[in-house]
């Protein structure tokens, strides 16, 4: 059986019928090119968040008051909070989470910005550096006077070139600049660590939290799949500690993940009912050409059978044709529904984000493969099985 | 009876069956044609000549009666096995030539060949050897567009007989040509017929038909008439 024989005659038939052959796809590439167009774009989206939570590491998480609460009853004493890594199963760490708004000094420029306490680079997702390096184990665990800037802070100072190994002073405090971050957009999300100017935590929490009282911790995990207990055990502890009348919640990238999935969920549904509609719709194009095209070439079909064809290879001619009009139109859908989906996402959702997600070019082929397959199995089989039971003398007769 | 004849017709009757009406297009014909004749089939429309045209180019089945095509019994054989024979035994010439419009003459005679699973090259030096038979070999990738009636009908025997068949049938091969080409067709036919191939023709066309070397002749279903014209 000489495949490539059928396709090079299928395909012959369908460039002699150009124009038909368009029409009648045009309906199949539109929603092929949909479909992808916004799976290629969701997948941007997915990106684009995980891109924003980054900043927040999958073995964190924020304790902070209910908004009914009264902050000043509600604040935690730092030295119960370092207490926690002893008396809640699963917490190696817990810190002050937010910062605060400082004036800072770097050379002669004085700029007021928001600083704070770094994240532990061991439960955070990477940000990218632009020079030296993030605070280390050891900055943290020697309370070292060192500080990273972030991106935003790099430019409220207008630094210039690298700028490690200078120093930055907050109030007396002189802070040894060891790295600059990338860009990190990270700003959605509440309470975190977007800040121009991070130390290492046990130093904030030594010359800058006041009063020994914080209102937002952070906690972080050693088993990241304990979320959900270990957050209810935190809440227990603070109710131990601070009474039942002060209300704590908790918020942890889960929390945020679950209401965009729901999103996604909806926009998939969606996606799914304007895939079957337009497959209908193109499927029943492609049956109308098919029928159309076996019923022109009647004589054609009666001379093939009489100098030999069987059923079966009369059946192979046009279900071939059909499967050549339904997969050059998904192949045309699948390229521009790529283009467009990475178009989309290259100049909206990585602009905003920052976060370049790969295509899914294997999901994109599959569904394409998928639509193929449907509308030929659903649709050229009909046509196919028409001309190949044409009876021979009257279809030679067939005027 | 004889065991080598290229077609042996027995007893064979067609009655179509149009719900309250049945048609006897055959009412039991047997005549043997042997391997190497030129034979011509006539008669007026209605005498059943077209019924026993698709019958001998197994198209149909008979409602009775035996048909032995080069020695194969024909009569029950099922679609698929109709069309396994028609491809190995049988060629045909139709009066409107049927051949594929954008194909080249070449793709049109070697057609039978890929049904029959020759591969590419050896179908077009078949094809392109079929083609000079016929007096075409300058004309192998023209389409039927770009051909005359006559050379499109060469094009049409030289795909009958691609597959070297047994028997080569025409239905009313010159129907569509002027007088001079049909001469020039009856040369080609008289040529093939020389070469030693078994010729069966439907026609109404004396002329034509006085070119074959006998000639059936039938009316209402029957044969009756049956004798050689002396050529040959």
């Amino acid at each position: 059986m000489n495949l490539t024989q059928y396709f090079t005659e299928a395909f012959a038939v369908l460039a002699a019928n150009r124009v038909r052959s368009l029409l009648t796809v045009l309906g199949l590439i539109i929603g092929v090119t949909a479909v992808i167009a916004i799976q290629v774009l969701g997948a941007g989206m997915a990106g684009a968040v995980s891109g924003l939570l980054g900043g927040l590491s999958e073995r964190a998480f924020i304790v902070f008051p209910s908004q009914q609460a009264n902050f000043t009853r509600a604040s935690i004493k730092l030295s119960d909070l370092q207490r926690a890594k002893d008396e809640i199963p699963n917490v190696v760490a817990a810190m002050p989470a937010g910062g605060q708004r400082v004036v800072a000094a770097y050379g002669h420029a004085h700029h007021r910005i928001t600083f704070g306490a770094g994240p532990d680079e061991r439960f955070s997702t990477s940000t990218p550096i632009r020079y030296g390096r993030k605070l280390s184990e050891d900055d943290i665990a020697e309370g070292r006077h060192v500080c990273v800037v972030s991106d935003q802070g790099y430019t409220k100072f207008a630094m210039i070139g690298d700028p490690t190994g200078s120093s930055l002073r907050v109030g007396d405090r002189r802070f040894t600049i060891v790295g600059v971050l990338g860009t990190d957009k990270s700003g959605i999300l509440p309470l975190n660590f977007n800040l121009d100017v991070t130390v290492p935590y046990p130093t904030y929490e030594r010359y800058f939290v006041h009063g020994n009282a914080i209102v937002f911790a952070r906690f972080l995990m050693a088993d990241a799949s304990k979320v959900e207990a270990t957050e209810a055990d935190t809440l227990n502890w603070l109710r131990h500690l601070k009474g039942p009348r002060v209300e704590y919640q908790t918020f942890d990238r889960k929390a945020f993940s679950k209401g965009v999935d729901g999103i996604f969920a909806g926009i998939t549904i969606v996606v799914a009912l304007i895939g079957a509609v337009s497959l209908l719709v193109a499927g029943i194009g492609i049956l109308n050409i098919m029928l159309v095209s076996v019923a022109e070439r009647t004589r054609e079909i009666g001379l093939r059978k009489a100098i030999g064809a069987t059923r079966f290879q009369v059946l192979l001619q046009f279900f071939i044709e059909a499967l050549a009009l339904s997969g050059f139109g998904c192949l045309i859908g699948l390229i521009l529904g790529v283009t467009i989906g990475a178009l989309v996402n290259d100049f909206a959702i990585v602009k905003f984000s920052g976060v370049v997600a790969p295509i899914p070019w294997v999901r994109s082929i599959l569904i394409a493969t998928v639509f193929t397959t449907v509308v030929t199995l659903a649709f050229g089989t009909y046509p196919a099985w028409r001309a190949a039971t044409l009876d021979p003398i009257e279809a030679l007769r067939y005027e | 009876m004889n065991s080598s004849a290229a077609i042996d017709v027995r007893e064979v009757t067609k009655t179509y069956d149009l719900g309250d009406v049945k048609v006897e297009a055959l009412r039991g014909v047997s005549f043997t044609i042997a391997r190497g004749e030129y034979v011509a089939i006539m008669g007026p429309s209605g005498s059943g000549k077209s019924t026993l045209m698709n019958l001998l180019g197994c198209l149909d089945r008979p409602t009775t009666g035996r048909y032995l095509l080069d020695s194969i019994d024909v009569s029950t054989l099922g679609d698929d096995q109709l069309a396994a024979i028609r491809l190995k035994k049988l060629g045909f010439v139709f009066q409107g030539f049927n051949l594929l419009a954008r194909t080249s003459a070449l793709k049109n005679v070697a057609l039978p060949l890929f049904y029959a699973g020759v591969g590419s090259r050896e179908r077009n030096a078949l094809a392109a050897g079929r083609l000079a038979e016929v007096g075409l070999a300058d004309r192998v990738n023209h389409k039927p567009s770009e051909l005359s009636g006559g050379q499109q009908q060469r094009v049409a025997i030289a795909r009958a007989l691609v597959n070297d068949p047994a028997v080569l049938l025409a239905d009313e091969p010159t129907g569509n040509l002027d007088s001079t080409t049909s001469e020039e067709l009856m040369g080609v036919f008289q040529h093939l017929n020389e070469a030693g191939r078994t010729i069966i023709m439907v026609t109404h066309d004396e002329d034509v038909a006085g070119h074959a070397r006998r000639i059936i002749r039938l009316r209402d279903g029957r044969i009756v008439d049956d004798q050689a014209t002396g050529k040959g």
